[in-house]
């Protein structure tokens, strides 16, 4: 069983979310606070809005009502280095600069933020690297010559440049192999209790859902239903039923148990 | 505790620059160095952390003291953690670590570091030697590339006039449209510019020798021969030979023409032929065009500077031009077409697995695109001076 360092300090507090596209309402008064230090799961069908609400939640995009506040205030109103330093985002893609090499990608936020001299940039990048579980000379390729896995390490490694307190991933483990985006979670697993980062991970892989993650964001019909997986189970709601008692959700629920004891 | 604040006492504070407001104000860090038993208090991350090794060195410059107390330390950072297992490594003491900051100097000091790897330095001159082979290589690859796809465009349309079926007639009007139709503005409005420009400096150059009048023959033999087609050709080939590129690179890079492919369908002939095709029919078209609104525009900018009626202007016009002027230039419009189409498609589908790829084969194949142009414009003009015509 994990046990975690965890106060009920709200770090990111969002109200009443309402984002529109044309006459679609993708949420209709989402309301979901991130607590420090926990691995909160934002879950939902595919077009339910999770990649909507994770810009929202960045302040990427700005809702159509509600507001959401960082460390209690508003993220829009937010000086961008004092974000940066806040907040770090996997994205899905990665999102490397192509024409940088991965350490140039991880140092670019140091460089632009600090006044480090290169060499300590250079100590601190390596650092990075490896908490990201990459070799020091990978830091010398560029993006495409990297493998769908070690992009999403070097992307995590770049994230976590500035040492956020939240860090948002948006899908770690798609598009991976089985053995790849297990060391993905434990490494999410790994960074959350040894540099106590609060992690919100969007994602379909239920196995990430089951084993890492303290509580789950539904997202069903532009409403977020969260909670702990525990009582998500007990849900009557057919979608939410439906998810997590799917033919898929079975191998997740044995790794659970693996994962915490005896569940 | 409280008799921390001596004149032994240091008070750092963090950069101002770009550190977030309101965190830099307070003492960030503090070293103690009374009883040469140095202490770290406040925040220690990354903007603290070059002033903290400095004031750490100075400390230890005088005592001999080799530990050092965290107690006081509020906030630790990887970066920090980073200085401590460094420091830990040369044998300093830590003590009275807080029980938050365990895990992560644990964390950190278990990672097995290696320093960043460097790039491999190369002289200068072995440099510049391999740079100029590669160029050299790269050219000699190009030329084979364009000649080999040239073959294979003649041999799919080869194919396409034994078997009449496989012309795609719905996708060469389309190109047509694209790429003649919504370009005709654009077209007539340079041609216009090119003329006025042209006419001006005729009129400076040949008015002191009384030949002003001779102006209207540099103009319309120098559109009719050169200008309107050349410059419809560079347009065209900025306009739709990078939009071939581009189109079907995106292809390429979604996996579309591997789709094709695997539906035992030709890219030459679905892709490329039609392209080039609705290319070559457009460009004469424009040409003729550009030349009528060239002509147009000379007549405009005579009747301003030289005050010729437009009757006047056709007259004189049609005894400084020939047939043949007209011809020369309308013949070298498809030629030009087939050039930019070829370029244009080749370069796509060059394109590799990633979107910057796209990029960097648009911009090759519009540079090479009105290079080939302007070399084949001045061979053209070499054999027509040949030839007398």
């Amino acid at each position: 069983m994990r046990e975690r360092a965890r106060s009920a300090d709200v770090v990111i507090s969002a109200r009443d979310i309402v984002n529109r596209f044309g006459r679609q309402a993708v949420h209709d008064g989402v309301s979901l606070d991130v607590m420090r230090g926990e691995i909160l799961g934002i879950a939902g069908g595919s077009g339910s809005g999770k990649s909507v609400l994770l810009k929202t939640l960045i302040g990427l995009r700005r809702p159509d009502a509600g507001t959401v506040l960082l460390n209690g205030t508003p993220i829009a109103e937010a000086a961008p280095a004092e974000r940066a330093s806040q907040i770090g985002v996997l994205f899905q893609q990665g999102a490397l600069f192509s024409s940088l090499s991965v350490a140039q990608n991880i140092m670019l936020p140091i460089r632009e933020h600090t006044d480090l001299p290169a060499p300590a940039q250079e100590r601190i990048a390596a650092m990075k690297l490896e908490l990201a579980g990459m070799p020091a000379d990978s830091g010398l390729k560029f993006p495409s010559q990297l493998s769908g896995g070690m992009v999403k390490r070097a992307a995590f490694a770049r994230a976590l440049a500035l040492d956020p307190m939240v860090l948002f991933l948006d899908e770690p483990t798609s598009d991976l192999d089985p053995l790849t985006a297990s060391g993905i979670d434990a490494m999410i697993g790994k960074l959350n209790e040894g540099l106590g980062v609060t992690f919100v991970i969007v994602t379909h892989d239920l196995t990430t859902l089951f084993t890492l993650c303290d509580r789950v964001a539904v997202l069903v019909d532009g409403k977020a239903t969260i909670d702990s997986l525990e009582r998500l189970l007990q849900s009557r709601e057919p979608w939410i039923h439906a998810f997590l008692h799917g033919p898929r959700a079975r191998g997740a629920m044995v790794a659970r148990r693996q994962a915490h004891g005896n569940g | 505790m409280d008799a921390m604040e001596t004149e032994s006492t240091r008070t750092l504070r963090a950069p101002m620059g770009l550190h977030p407001p309101g965190k830099s104000a307070a003492p960030a860090l503090v070293v103690d160095s009374r009883n040469g038993t140095p202490a770290l208090r406040g925040t220690l991350d990354i903007h603290t952390v070059t002033q903290a090794e400095r004031s750490l060195e100075q400390a230890w410059g005088k005592g001999k003291s080799r530990t050092l107390d965290l107690g006081g330390l509020d906030r630790l950072d990887t970066p920090g953690a980073l200085l401590l297992c460094a420091l830990r490594k040369e044998g300093v003491e830590l003590t009275g670590v807080r029980s938050e900051h365990q895990s992560l100097l644990d964390l950190i000091c278990g990672l097995d570091l290696a320093p960043l790897a460097k790039p491999k330095s190369v002289s200068r001159a072995r440099e510049l030697v391999t740079q100029l082979g590669k160029a050299a290589d790269e050219a000699w690859r190009d030329t084979i590339d364009v000649i080999a796809f040239v073959a294979r465009t003649a041999n799919a349309v080869v194919y396409m006039l034994v078997h009449p079926t496989a012309w795609r007639l719905p996708s060469i009007s389309r190109q047509i449209a694209e790429t003649g139709i919504e370009a005709l503005p654009i077209v007539g409005l340079l041609a216009v510019m090119i003329s006025v420009v042209i006419a001006y400096q005729g009129v400076a150059q040949l008015r002191p020798w009384g030949g002003e009048n001779l102006t209207i023959n540099l103009v319309a033999v120098s559109v009719l021969r050169e200008m309107g087609v050349l410059i419809t050709a560079i347009l065209i080939a900025g306009r739709s030979g990078s939009a071939f590129t581009a189109e079907i690179g995106v292809m390429k890079t979604r996996e579309e023409v591997d789709a094709l492919e695997v539906m035992g369908l030709d890219r030459m002939q679905l892709l490329v032929v039609p392209r080039i095709v609705g290319l070559v029919i457009t460009l004469p078209l424009l040409t003729f065009y550009a030349d009528m609104m060239g002509l147009a525009g000379g007549a405009l900018i005579s009747h301003v500077l030289l005050g010729v009626q437009p009757a006047q202007y056709l007259v004189h016009v049609r005894q400084a031009v020939d047939l043949s002027d007209f011809f020369v230039g309308l013949f070298k419009a498809p030629v030009f077409a087939f050039v930019i189409g070829v370029v244009g498609c080749m370069h796509g589908l060059r394109v590799g697995g990633s979107a910057e790829s796209v990029g960097r084969e648009t911009t090759r194949s519009v540079v090479k695109a009105i290079f080939l142009v302007i070399v084949l414009d001045a061979l053209f003009s070499i054999l027509f001076e040949k030839l007398g015509v």
